[in-house]
């Protein structure tokens, strides 16, 4: 699954979601933050310029009355006051003593210190002040409220971050669901061209994204499948014709000559060009069968048939010619199977596989299915010699056969028109040793 | 009166060769060498049968058979072509022929098929149950053949091929027909399959009895019937 493109861009999609609620989040506190800091800095400038004018105005008894004042009434909640003399000792204010880690003057800095009779410590923003009598001031202001809004900011990205999360794979499922959803139609044609439907095209959405341009790119392809697939169909349909004709005609001549000769001689000769002539016309047919198989010509024509059925049907319209060999020919099948095909070019492959056999095989013959949920297995196996394995290359050539010195039979387009017809059922055809003899094996991939 | 058939075709040795042998054989035949004369007689009506080529100079010839469909004129038709394709015979088939006849064919084959469809064309025949040929009796019901009484054991296609040649008694059946009509199939099996199963048939069928029923009719198929 994490090889899928489809999952790497959902996942993509979620990661960034979350990374950007996050950045969200942290972004508003550090404002926040930064706010608060310039608030307590304003309010601590605000609170020294006032002693100051006191001490201009009262000397070092007006800020001392002044200190007590502010500190002891509580005029502003957070203030931090504590005013020490020259030699440091404590003069006024709400702490007990000169923090030690505020050292230099006229500088702001943050401090967590207890003030006088609270027993808990408070961050705070102090800055020391020199006066000119030379005493020190330490003003300041307890930034609890910077505490207060961190604090619910932590809650907020308490429920933000889960609705985040949903959101994101929310995202997430809805991107990988658009993208596989566009995917459909170009999908859906292509298989219906696989399948044998070659006009079959992907609609125009109207959109000029990637995927519309794919799908243009896909329907000009298509397009030119289909015409080269007209045009092959063009040129066999015509080569049939242009050689059928004139078979027809010199099989016309020569059945009007067998019927009006009388010498028994002449006439054994005619039947026999007549019969020639026949065997001529069924290779053209089978070799133009194998070249519209091999191009797909015909998938328009597949119907649901249960293979066990058409074994049984096959098996006994040979069954006669085996028993005259004194050879046996049976099924086995162990379940119905039913799949579609075009039956009649599967029927005439499965013939040519056992007309093979009986021709060049020897023993019983048996034809065999079987199926799982992913393809289907037909089998045509005898025990008779068999094919070495390095000449079956040789064996599925078209117009190849093994004993060159063998006469009469087929042309050597049996193998080849059944190899032809389980490519057009998108499956194949492998020989194999049946230990002794030869399977011949039909695979037709199920949907 | 004799049967009119049409012949449509435009290669004219097979027209001719077609037209002799069916005149030959007592049909009155009247011939079209393009689509538009074809067309031309055929809603005339008063043919038995058409004999009708797929490829043709002008309107080809399944556009020939839509018309003439389409013109309500139910008169049999056979297409011959030189397209010989399973598929293309069930194209044929299913756009209004009747018959579908690969070129190269031989003469008795339309001969036996012009026959079977004048006949099909003719009365319409009551539902048999019983098939007969002289003392040879078939119970389509029972599924159980006798001849002169005496009980004859048949396998389920013997049942059927005998069944069809009953069917067409004192025709000539050819092996095309007979793939055709009792296997369904198209093709060639190759070899002489037919030819096997028929004689087995014929030793059920005729052995042990003086008057043989079952015909071999030279370079054509078979007969079923009385006469030698």
């Amino acid at each position: 699954m994490l090889r899928s493109a489809t999952f790497r861009f959902a996942a993509l999609v979620f990661l960034l979601q979350l990374v950007s609620a996050a950045a969200l989040i942290v972004t508003i506190g550090i404002a926040v933050r930064r706010q608060l800091q310039v608030d307590a800095q304003r309010t601590v400038a605000v609170l020294r310029d006032d002693l100051r004018a006191s001490y201009a105005a009262g000397g070092s008894a007006g800020v001392r009355r002044e200190v007590a004042l502010r500190t002891g009434r509580m005029v502003t909640p957070g203030t931090v006051l504590l005013l020490v003399d020259r030699d440091g000792a404590r003069v006024g204010g709400n702490l007990d003593a000169w923090p030690p880690s505020v050292v230099r003057d006229g500088h702001a800095t943050e401090v967590t210190l207890y003030r006088t009779g609270l027993n808990t410590a408070e961050p705070m923003h102090v800055e020391a002040v020199r006066l000119p009598g030379g005493e020190r001031l330490l003003v300041g202001t307890i930034v609890a409220g910077e505490l207060r809004a961190m604090r619910m900011l932590e809650q907020v990205s308490g429920v933000a971050l889960p609705l985040a999360l949903i959101f994101a794979a929310l995202a997430a499922w809805i991107a990988a669901r658009t993208i596989v959803a566009r995917l459909e139609e170009p999908l859906a044609a292509l298989n219906a061209v696989a399948a044998g439907d070659l006009a079959a095209r992907v609609p125009a959405d109207g959109s000029r994204d990637a995927l519309a341009t794919l799908g243009v790119a896909i329907n000009g392809a298509l397009e030119r499948v289909e015409t080269l697939m007209g045009e092959l169909r063009m040129a066999t349909d015509g080569l049939a014709h242009d050689l059928k004709s004139p078979l027809t005609r010199m099989r016309v001549v020569l059945e009007r000559a067998s019927d009006q000769v009388r010498d028994p001689a002449a006439a054994e000769s005619l039947d026999r060009a007549l019969s020639e002539a026949d065997r001529l016309f069924a290779l053209v047919q089978t070799a133009l069968s194998i070249t519209r198989a091999e191009a797909g010509i015909g998938r328009e024509h597949f119907t649901t048939v249960d293979l066990a059925t058409e074994l049984e049907s096959i098996a006994e319209m040979y069954a006669p010619l085996a028993e005259d060999q004194y050879r046996s020919l049976s099924v086995a099948a162990h379940a119905r199977c039913v799949v579609p095909v075009h039956r009649e070019l599967l029927a005439q492959a499965l013939g040519n596989l056992i007309d093979n056999s009986l021709k060049y095989g020897a023993g019983p013959i048996t034809l065999g299915l079987l199926a799982n949920d992913a393809a289907v297995a037909l089998t045509v196996a005898d025990r008779g010699a068999g094919i070495p394995e390095a000449r079956h290359d040789d064996a599925l050539r078209r117009f190849g056969r093994l004993d060159e010195a063998r006469q009469g039979g087929g042309a050597g387009l049996g193998l080849s028109l059944a190899a032809a017809v389980a490519r057009l059922h998108d499956g194949t055809l492998m020989l194999g040793d049946a230990a002794p003899g030869l399977a011949v094996t039909i695979t037709l991939p199920r949907e | 009166m004799a049967n009119k058939v049409l012949l449509i075709e435009d290669d004219d040795a097979t027209a001719d060769f077609v037209a002799r042998g069916l005149t030959e054989e007592g049909f009155v035949v009247d011939r079209a060498a393009n689509g538009r004369d074809g067309l031309f007689h055929a809603t005339d009506g008063s043919y038995d049968c058409i004999v009708l080529d797929r490829m043709l100079p002008g309107i080809d010839g399944m556009g020939v058979l839509a018309a003439v469909r389409a013109a309500g004129i139910e008169t049999p038709v056979i297409v011959l072509s030189a397209l010989g394709a399973a598929d293309d015979r069930i194209h044929g088939l299913t756009h209004g022929a009747d018959d579908y006849l690969t070129k190269p064919f031989a003469f008795v084959e339309l001969l036996a098929r012009i026959r079977l469809l004048m006949r099909r064309g003719g009365a319409a025949k009551a539902v048999e149950t019983v098939l007969r040929c002289g003392d040879l009796e078939m119970d389509l019901l029972a599924r159980r053949t006798k001849r002169a009484g005496r009980a004859i054991d048949l396998q389920p296609r013997e049942f059927r091929l005998l069944e069809f040649m009953l069917r067409h008694v004192d025709q000539v059946v050819t092996r095309t027909m007979l793939l055709e009509g009792v296997w369904d199939y198209h093709f060639d099996p190759g070899t002489n399959v037919i030819d096997v199963h028929l004689s087995r048939l014929r030793k059920k069928v005729d052995e042990g009895f003086d008057r043989p029923l079952l015909h071999t009719v030279r370079g054509a198929g078979y007969r079923l019937g009385l006469d030698p």
